[in-house]
């Protein structure tokens, strides 16, 4: 049976620490920033954004959402417009997987994301002197002029069915496979498991009225679903949501 | 120094008149300095990497492909007037066939030149080739250019043999003349191929779902930007022909072909143009209330960040859209040649502003609520690559202005002569 | 027979459409794409056999567990101990990179004298003549391992002394200490049986304390509840990441938590809401606590009144503000559960060290010192340290391991409820070139114990103690275990023992009147409380490549 693997983002949690920006770049050998990148050009396939409702003073109020690729479902923005086919769906996990090694550099499906998940290698990755020594195996280090994004560390998965199989079993054990983002979280904000299988803790969290996805309406089905009690956390975040959205922007 | 301008001479066709050997080099000069200028700009791209554009993560597209797509826009005069000279058989365009045929392969060439330098990995071209993934606008976008240079290359050969001294050498003679049978042929071909890719590039914009200010419905598999781009690109082409031809006769000195032909070009653009204007209206009349409101996004998403407002809407259908297509379609303003050319411009310059409106504004609206508008302004390498497209085009047309019979010969008149 | 121009074209052609049905130019397209893959100049990870060891990170007092992947001899990945009990799994942001540390650009790998190299034999003959010359003073910021207790006898033995240099976290206990005569490593917060935390300042959900303590205890007990189980109240000017998660912030201008502190006492004294206490703020607490918060009076009796509501409620401050404590003895939250308590029965008090000292001609700094800290111009100064900060930091710059490079203990984190020890493996052999101050004086004075001996004798201490719980792959009772020997080998594989949690004792406080605030010291940035001088350099992350964090005051180069 094939799983989809997502997440359930609690916004209630998260206190903006960063600790899954810089897992994410170690387990996945995102090269340190070159001296001249910025946030527009630096590599951070997990990147935390501010949620701030702009008001100055003692009424301020501001919260952080993490944003990964939303391994999109239902007609994959950026599946369908690749020329090389250098993106697919893996049907065995439904992660969105980019191969590096075929990507042109066109930057189309970068065009194409709308939740800006996808970072261009503007530079050739460099380390200092020896520091190569420390990257991880499992993942292949991307030159300048290719995409790359989260593939919900896959490398991780592929770890955890070769030791099944090694052990003779067809199922991964859960616990083996969890991505490095899930596991740095110090609140626990970030739940991940399987949203095919009704009895995962993710799929049940999935389902509570208070989890919502980010641009749901145009239809991607994004996979990883983020969860507040807070009416004015769900204002910022959710467009859909019908305490923030006005009637007036739905007709011209 | 004679006898440059000798073997120069030589190189003329026979009977026509030229600028002497030294003012065409100082015409060329500062051309040349402008090619160079961005051969090194692109140099700096493919050695040190695209870092060296303003280009970023938001902004993965930026002057290039602007350009790209306004180039091959204006490039589209080429494909329409073989189009309707040789399906359409109206051969009152016949003088402008050859100048149609070297603007359309300066910019095509130009265009590709620039893609390769935009890609992070151009030895990796070739693998939309072995790969293509037939959903995919720009696999079609790739594959329809790629094909469509070819066919321009094609056409431009049988031209380039007509030198003076090329025709010298009876194989080629022999070739060229066996070649015009082809010609008709590749002139649907490069119709069929154009209608394509003249589309697809709208395409390109039209199927981003997950940018609603570019998503359009449309006809099966095909948004409605695809036809949207293919009308205006047939608008403009004539009229981007008409610019280029008043160039070489205002450079020149010379009348290089009549009236009537600037009148009937402008007539088919402004019609055309009439057309596009009226079909875009419909166009974004349904993309505001249903097509966008239907993912829950709406004018006050597109049109709240000046200067890009609903401003830019009203420039494109008024000023840039209706008035030059009343220009060069009502005999009052048609009949006078300023009229007619304010109008090209204007047309020209519509155009422009659609791509670059699906280009970069496309990338500079939010899409998540708590994003912001984007700013970008390219870097002297992306403005010296695009520079240096230009004066590569200036240089090729005016090289084979002054090489090749550019414009046809009267009826009954000698086939070597030129029209001045 | 003759070859003409028509045979060449045909044959041309020939052998092009043939070499077209061979390998070649397939083969070639193909070596194109690999090539474009793997050019000379791109890493390669480095293969070889992966795998999972544990020890523990020291790279700031929190000595939290990690697990460590090593691929051929390296390592290559850093995450958390899920079985940890203090820290469930949590590292703190930059530890995730930390295995990028020892190759840092600035890393010193050669002993430096006022700039030039210089070799260990110079630096130890300077340090015996300076030694000579008057006394010398050895600095200390994670006392109670056992490299300090080494540090100290060598002070004691050759007419020196022995000074610590207190963290941030563990300032903020120090005037307990003083007015109860303990040690300042001797208390803690436990705020596990807390019900209600009034910060002031603290940034208890970004940075403070171990990694995971309170995060964790927090994310079950409080986050996303309009009515938790645990209620953080948040007492700064502006909004931090700690207030935009409280259940409650209260914005007060900035340097006036003391006044608040007062004022908040008077309240609670006065309308008895809390039991009588002699200790008494002074009659304008009120009246001064709202001209300087910009507080209404209102505003401050209902904070009072919200504050004991549930109870244990503790009082948190970000230095050694004594208002602040002296709040916690009138909430009667020191001594009790849920408020300050005594973790351990260490009477051995720390000395810390004067801001600037005097009379010393020769000073010895730790490699946990902070690069920031600087002793007095006219003694000889020889700082231990891993990375260099630049600047003129001292006249011999020692160099010393690095991350994993050296064998060394982990004593009680500060501010936990509980006494803890670990042992942090070296997972890296000790490079060349770098010694630990330890290292450096066994070689002037023979009789020193090596580390292994000193952490020995403190296993043997835990083992005859037979109190406590050790946590490694399984959770074993101190009780249960055969040998000093199995005890030290669980801890050596990156077990943590938790001593037991003394039953709060009754406070003898020596205050009696209400203290003078002190000068409030808040520490504005988020990466105070690493304690290299240099940040791995994935932190960009978290500063330049996005707009997550300001950029720290150190920096990478």
């Amino acid at each position: 049976m094939s799983a989809r693997y997502g997440m359930v983002i609690d916004l209630d949690r998260c206190t903006g620490c960063g600790a899954c920006m810089v897992a994410c770049a170690a387990e996945n050998n995102v090269p340190p920033a070159h001296s001249r990148a910025t946030a527009r050009t630096g590599i951070t396939p997990m990147l935390v954004r501010r949620l701030s409702n702009g008001t100055p003073g003692a009424d301020a109020r501001e919260a952080f959402i993490p944003i990964t690729c939303m391994q999109c479902g239902h007609e994959t923005p950026c599946v369908s417009v690749c020329p090389q086919q250098a993106v697919e769906v893996d049907k065995a996990t439904g992660i969105v997987l980019q191969m590096p090694q075929r990507c042109l550099g066109c930057r189309y499906c970068m065009t194409a994301c709308p939740y800006h998940a996808r970072y261009f290698n503007w530079w050739d990755p460099q380390w200092p002197p020896g520091m190569e020594q420390t990257l991880n195996p499992g993942v292949s280090v991307r030159m300048r002029g290719v995409v790359e994004k989260c593939n919900l560390c896959h490398a991780r998965y592929h770890a955890a069915t070769e030791k099944a199989a090694g052990a003779g079993e067809t199922q991964i054990d859960p616990l083996d496979y969890v991505p490095a983002c899930v596991e740095a979280c110090p609140t626990v904000a970030i739940l991940f498991g399987d949203l095919a299988d009704p009895s995962d803790p993710v799929s049940i969290a999935a389902d509570s009225p208070d989890c919502f996805r980010l641009l749901a309406q145009i239809g991607t089905d994004p996979k990883i679903h983020y969860k507040t009690t807070q009416d004015w956390i769900r204002a910022l975040a959710d467009r859909n949501s019908l305490r923030s959205h006005s009637p007036e922007a739905q007709h011209v | 120094m004679s006898e440059i301008a000798l073997l120069d001479r030589r190189w003329i066709t026979r009977g026509v008149q030229r600028a002497s050997a030294g003012r065409f080099a100082l015409w060329l000069a500062p051309w040349f300095v402008l090619l160079f200028l961005g051969a090194y700009a692109a140099g700096l791209c493919f050695f040190y990497g695209l870092n060296q554009t303003n280009m970023d993560n938001r902004f993965a597209f930026g002057l290039w492909i602007f350009a790209d797509l306004s180039i091959i826009a204006m490039g589209a005069g080429a494909f329409f007037t073989g189009f309707l000279v040789y399906i359409l058989k109206q051969q009152d365009l016949k003088p402008v066939l050859n100048s149609a045929v070297v603007v359309g392969f300066i910019c095509y060439s130009g265009a590709v030149a620039v893609l390769m330098v935009d890609v992070g990995q151009p030895l990796r071209a070739w693998f939309t080739f072995w790969y293509p993934n037939t959903h995919s606008m720009l696999t079609e976008v790739t594959f329809c250019i790629s094909c469509y240079l070819l066919v321009l290359i094609l056409e431009y050969i049988p031209l380039l043999l007509k030198n003076r001294q090329l025709r010298k050498i009876p194989a080629f003679l022999v070739f060229e003349h066996q070649f015009h049978k082809l010609v008709p042929g590749l002139a649907g071909v490069g119709a069929f191929l154009s209608f394509f890719h003249q589309g697809s590039l709208g395409g390109l914009y039209g199927v981003l779902r997950g940018r609603p200010f570019a998503y359009r419905q449309g006809l099966a598999i095909w948004p409605s930007t695809f036809f949207l781009f293919i009308l205006s690109a047939l608008a403009v082409g004539p009229s981007f022909l008409m610019l280029v031809v008043a160039t070489a006769e205002k450079v020149t000195g010379k009348q290089l072909v009549q009236n009537s032909v600037y009148r009937k070009l402008g007539f088919i653009s402004g019609v055309l143009l009439a057309l596009y204007v009226a079909a875009k209206a419909i166009d974004t009349y349904i993309w505001l209330n249903i097509t966008s409101p239907a993912v829950g996004f709406g004018p006050r998403d597109f049109y709240s960040y000046w200067p890009l407002s609903s401003l830019f809407l009203f420039i494109a259908t008024v000023p840039l859209g209706l008035l030059p297509a009343i220009l060069m379609i009502v005999p009052v303003t048609a009949r006078k040649r300023g009229c007619l050319l304010c109008g090209a411009v204007l047309a020209s310059g519509g155009v422009l502003l659609n791509r670059f409106v699906m280009t970069v504004q496309t990338l500079a609206l939010p899409t998540l609520s708590f994003d912001s508008f984007l700013k970008y302004t390219p870097s002297w390498q992306e403005v010296a690559t695009f520079g240096g497209v230009i004066a590569y085009g200036v240089i090729v047309y005016s090289l084979s202005y002054r090489y090749l019979p550019l414009f046809a010969a009267r009826k009954g008149a000698d086939p070597n002569a030129s029209q001045d | 027979m003759t070859f003409s121009r028509r045979d060449l074209f045909i044959g041309g052609a020939g052998i092009a459409a043939g070499i077209a049905f061979t390998p070649v130019p397939w083969k070639l397209l193909g070596d194109v794409s690999i090539w474009t893959q793997n050019w000379p100049w791109i890493p390669q990870p480095s293969r070889g056999p992966v795998e999972s060891k544990r020890s523990v990170c020291t790279l700031c007092a929190a000595g939290c567990g990690i697990r460590v992947r090593m691929a051929a001899g390296w390592p290559v990945g850093i995450s958390g101990v899920a079985t940890n009990p203090i820290t469930k799994g949590a590292l703190c942001p930059l530890a995730f990179a930390a295995q990028q540390l020892n190759f840092h650009p600035q890393r010193l790998r050669a002993v430096r004298h006022r700039g030039r190299t210089a070799s260990w034999n110079d630096a130890q003959a300077a340090f015996q003549k300076a030694c000579q010359d008057g006394p010398l003073l050895i600095v200390d910021s994670r006392p109670g391992r056992a490299a300090s207790s080494i540090l100290q006898a060598f002070a004691a033995t050759h007419s020196g002394d022995y000074r610590v240099l207190l963290g941030q976290d563990s300032q903020a206990l120090a005037p307990y200490a003083a007015w109860n005569g303990v040690a300042t490593s001797a208390l803690g917060y436990d705020l596990e049986n807390a019900r209600t935390i009034v910060s002031f300042g603290v940034s208890l959900l970004d940075g403070w304390g171990t990694p995971g303590r309170f995060t964790r205890l927090w994310s079950e007990k409080a986050a996303g509840r309009s009515d938790p189980e645990l209620r953080l109240m948040q007492i700064e000017p502006s909004l931090s990441r700690t207030a935009a998660r409280a259940w409650r912030w209260t914005a007060i201008r900035p340097g006036s938590d003391a006044a608040l502190a007062a004022g908040l006492a008077h309240v609670l004294i006065e309308e008895h809401l809390v039991n009588p206490h002699q200790l008494v703020p002074p009659q304008t607490s009120l009246i001064d606590a709202v001209a300087q918060t910009g507080l209404s009076a209102e505003t401050i009796r209902a904070l009072a009144h919200t504050m004991v509501q549930r109870r244990p409620v503790v009082a948190l401050a970000c230095g050694s503000d004594p208002t602040i404590a002296a709040l916690n003895v009138v909430l009667g939250a020191v001594g009790t559960s849920g408020g300050v308590v005594l973790r351990s029965n260490s009477r051995v008090l720390e000395i810390p060290v004067e801001p600037s000292t005097k009379g010393y001609s020769a000073v010895l700094l730790d490699d946990t010192i902070p690069w920031g800290f600087d002793p007095q111009p006219n003694a000889e100064v020889f700082r231990f340290a891993a990375w260099d900060g630049g600047g003129n930091q001292g006249d011999w710059l020692l160099p010393a391991p690095g991350f994993l490079e050296a064998l060394t203990d982990v004593p009680a984190a500060p501010a936990l409820n509980a006494e803890t020890y670990s042992i942090a493996q070296n997972l890296l052999p000790q490079p060349e070139q770098v010694k630990t101050p330890v290292q450096f004086l066994a070689q002037i004075d023979s009789t020193l114990p090596p580390v292994e001996k000193a952490i020995q004798a403190r296993c043997q201490e835990i083992f005859h103690a037979k109190r406590g719980v050790v946590f490694g792959e399984q959770v074993v009772a101190v009780a249960n275990f055969e040998s000093t020997a199995k005890l030290e080998e669980q801890l050596r594989n990156g077990a943590v023992w938790v001593g037991e949690p003394r039953h709060p004792a009754p406070w003898k406080c020596a205050l009696q009147q209400w203290p003078s605030a002190t000068s409030p010291w808040h520490s504005a940035d988020w990466s105070a409380a690493w304690d290299p001088v240099v940040l791995p350099p994935l932190a960009t992350k978290l500063y330049q490549e996005s707009d997550l964090r300001e950029a720290p005051a150190r920096s990478n180069t």
